[in-house]
């Protein structure tokens, strides 16, 4: 624990009260002596992004390199801050899932959802048991979706650009499946308080089917083709390990927290929607580097597989959605609701004022708090490992900035 | 040669040489990869993936802005965010265009109300084309770039126009 | 999930913490209501104790019109229970980190700052995190959107 708060302190060149625009980097080149016979080195101050091909969005990384060594990291948030929070004080409860999909933008259904179960709980909506096999379905085909998206742009940062293209070609039959349920390929708009927008179809479930038959086969052709690759593996065994006190320490959830041996899934622990009532497992993982924060993803998407089959299987009969409002008004009253997105534990503080709008509605974005711990483990690895490290914490600035 | 099958063979094919770069430049443009937000997830990453191939009309993305000819501003520029737009367009070499994609890009799109929020990139840098959208297509995205080689063409036949006229 | 309150009240008692206020009608769950002074202690009082708050949640605040509530979201891991600590704020008042006891309040802290017009004190890095610095407070009530006039005439 006391190594995380070394860290912090260590940034603190980076830290003066200076407002971050891109013409004030501190260009102090400290010279220090390189240690062979009279040479003096410099530390240089490397900017990366926010346009940048790894940065997985606006994100804006400023590094101290001693050689290829990382001395010190700061990373720039706020290149997207388009202000969620607070037009969901100006917006009606129906029309504040439309902001919520722009969030963590991958996994649309994760956000609609926490929203909703926020909203249901403050206005005590109950949800008819279809409905919340529904959201399962969808949430969990968007899990494989957002996980194929981390999966694609982790072998981008480590140089492998190869299964970027299988992953965006699984995507996409994901994406006709999701466009066929809601009728968006990305912003669904399809978890509304109360239940989902719309019944599935024969149409779609047969692609489901179909898109579940082959999957499996994909994602060991996936993992043989990045997990598999020893330079992967050389690039990320071992490599950014974030252990379990750290972990704990920074708020890490999701994926991250369960790669570092500590088994929390809000799914399990806090069961939401028809979680109670599907058969799956949780990974965990013990080394708490990336190569484990991979292994993890790789078989939630297994796992994803699995209960959309259950979901398949086993959806009952009943509405699609309860019987709510078209102007919702709760009475006053403040709830806290999570669901496990491909990120980590998303939540919605919700405060109800009485009237058609939220008082406050806030989004703890789990991407943030694994911003925070790949800035706090970066210092002492390479300037690839920090590439590398950076990407494999599933960051979406879109979450971050809000 | 397959182009004996237009000309016949053995002929001399006479062009201009603003018509020849021209062609050569839409028949070629180069984007920059910069993904702001939601829009860079369908126009960038599916527009260039398997199914809606983009490189089957020559556009490729490049990292750095040195290297490209097209910036597609994809998502929401707020304050902090236009310094960096305006940075990355003075940094493409000549000759450059902008494609403004998605609501967010052209006018402000669902945020436009957040006083943080530029309300649309054209405050910013020129545009060419707008997209509308949220998020577009990705054939809307293959559709704009098709439109901008047409406004490419037709800037060289309105450049070669007015030189003629200026001329006699 | 909901831990006991007297449990909590009593463990605030032993760490010196008086006049704490628990209650958890109408809200998200138990929430613990103490002074500004006292929140770094009892955010520390409640990690160091057997119940084991180490897991902070989430760190935010709500602008109730007439001040500012810092919430503060914890969770037991061991015993899986949460809480919240809400702590009232002045407008334009100082924000004490406790990043020492929570180093995940790192940027959630520098947000709420920003976002309400607090100082932050105490802290590694107390830079704007999402607004460029000049911006008005935006999640304070008094701060205002852009009209239907403003847009249209963008």
């Amino acid at each position: 624990m006391s190594d995380a708060r070394d860290t912090v302190a260590h940034a603190g060149w980076l830290t003066a009260d200076k407002p971050s625009l891109p013409d004030e980097i501190p260009l102090t080149l400290k010279r220090v002596p390189s240690g062979v016979d009279e040479v003096m080195t410099e530390h240089l101050v490397v900017n990366m992004g926010p346009q940048h091909p790894s940065t997985h969005g606006v994100l804006r990384i400023l590094v101290e390199l001693d050689g290829e060594e990382v001395i010190a990291c700061e990373s720039v948030v706020g290149y997207l801050h388009r202000g969620i929070e607070k037009l969901a004080e100006h917006r009606r409860y129906s029309a504040v899932g439309t902001l919520m999909d722009r969030g963590d933008y991958v996994s649309g259904i994760h956000n609609e959802m926490a929203f909703a179960l926020a909203a249901e709980k403050v206005a005590d909506i109950g949800v008819p048991r279809r409905a919340n096999w529904l959201r399962v379905l969808m949430g969990e085909l968007n899990r494989i979706a957002s996980h194929l998206v981390w999966y694609g742009t982790m072998g981008l940062d480590t140089g492998a650009m190869g299964q970027f293209l299988y992953a965006v070609r699984d995507r996409e039959d994901l994406l006709d499946i999701l466009e066929d349920v809601t009728g968006q390929r990305m912003m669904f708009n399809y978890v509304r308080p109360g239940g989902v927008l719309n019944d599935l179809t024969p149409r779609a479930e047969k692609k489901i089917r179909a898109f579940l038959s082959t999957f499996d086969a994909y994602l060991d052709e996936h993992h043989a083709l990045l997990g598999g690759n020893e330079i992967f593996q050389a690039r990320t065994r071992g490599i950014g390990v974030i252990d379990k006190e750290t972990a704990i320490a920074f708020g890490l959830t999701g994926a991250n927290l369960r790669a570092s041996g500590v088994s929390f899934d809000v799914r399990r622990d806090r069961p939401y929607a028809a979680y109670d009532e599907m058969d799956f497992d949780i990974p965990v993982a013990e080394s708490g580097d990336i190569y484990a924060r991979y292994l993890v993803r790789i078989e939630e998407m297994r796992q994803a597989a699995r209960i959309c089959r259950q979901c398949i299987d086993g959806l009952p009969e009943g509405e699609h959605t309860a019987k709510v409002a078209k102007v919702l008004r709760p009475p006053a009253g403040e709830a806290y609701a999570a669901v496990e997105s491909p990120r980590g534990e998303l939540g919605v503080h919700l405060v109800s004022d009485g009237t058609d709008r939220p008082y406050r509605m806030r989004y703890r974005p789990p991407a943030l708090f694994g911003l925070q711990a790949a800035e706090a483990i970066t210092p002492g690895t390479f300037l690839a490992d920090a590439v590398a490290i950076f990407g494999s914490v599933d960051v979406v600035l879109g979450e971050i900035d809000r | 040669m397959a182009i004996d099958r237009f000309t016949g063979e053995n002929s001399i094919l006479f062009i201009r040489s603003e018509q020849l770069f021209d062609w050569a430049r839409r028949r070629s443009l180069w984007y920059m990869a910069f993904g702001i937000a939601c829009c860079a997830i369908e126009g960038l990453m599916h527009a260039s993936g398997p199914r809606f191939d983009f490189d089957r009309h020559g556009v490729f993305f490049r990292a750095s802005p040195r290297q490209s000819d097209v910036m597609i501003v994809a998502g929401t520029v707020n304050h902090k965010m236009a310094e960096t737009v305006k940075r990355l367009y003075d940094q493409m070499p000549e000759p450059k265009w902008v494609i403004a994609m998605g609501a967010c890009a052209s006018t402000g799109g669902p945020f436009r109300e957040y006083p943080n929020v530029v309300m649309g990139v054209d405050k910013v840098v020129p545009v060419d084309v707008y997209i509308p959208g949220c998020p577009p297509r990705p054939e809307s995205v293959q559709y704009a770039f098709l439109r901008l080689m047409d406004k490419i063409a037709e800037n060289t036949e309105e450049r070669l126009a007015a030189r003629r006229d200026s001329d006699s | 999930m909901l831990p006991d309150a007297t449990a909590i009240a009593s463990l605030l008692e032993r760490a010196g913490i008086v006049g704490a206020e628990l209650s958890s009608e109408g809200g998200p769950g138990l929430v613990v209501r103490v002074e500004r002074a006292q929140a770094g202690a009892v955010v520390q009082g409640l990690k160091d104790s057997d119940h084991a708050f180490v897991f902070l949640v989430d760190l935010f605040g709500i602008d109730t019109g007439e001040h500012v509530d810092i919430v503060y979201h914890l969770r037991s891991i061991a015993r899986d229970e949460e809480l919240f600590v809400k702590v009232a704020h002045e407008y334009g008042s100082d924000l004490a980190s406790v990043w020492e006891t929570h180093p995940a309040a790192l940027m959630p802290e520098r947000e709420t700052a920003e976002m309400f017009g607090l100082t932050l004190s105490g802290h590694p890095n107390p830079k704007h995190l999402l607004l460029t610095s000049g911006s008005a407070p935006m999640l304070l009530k008094s701060v205002e959107i852009r009209t239907a006039e403003e847009v249209r005439n963008r």
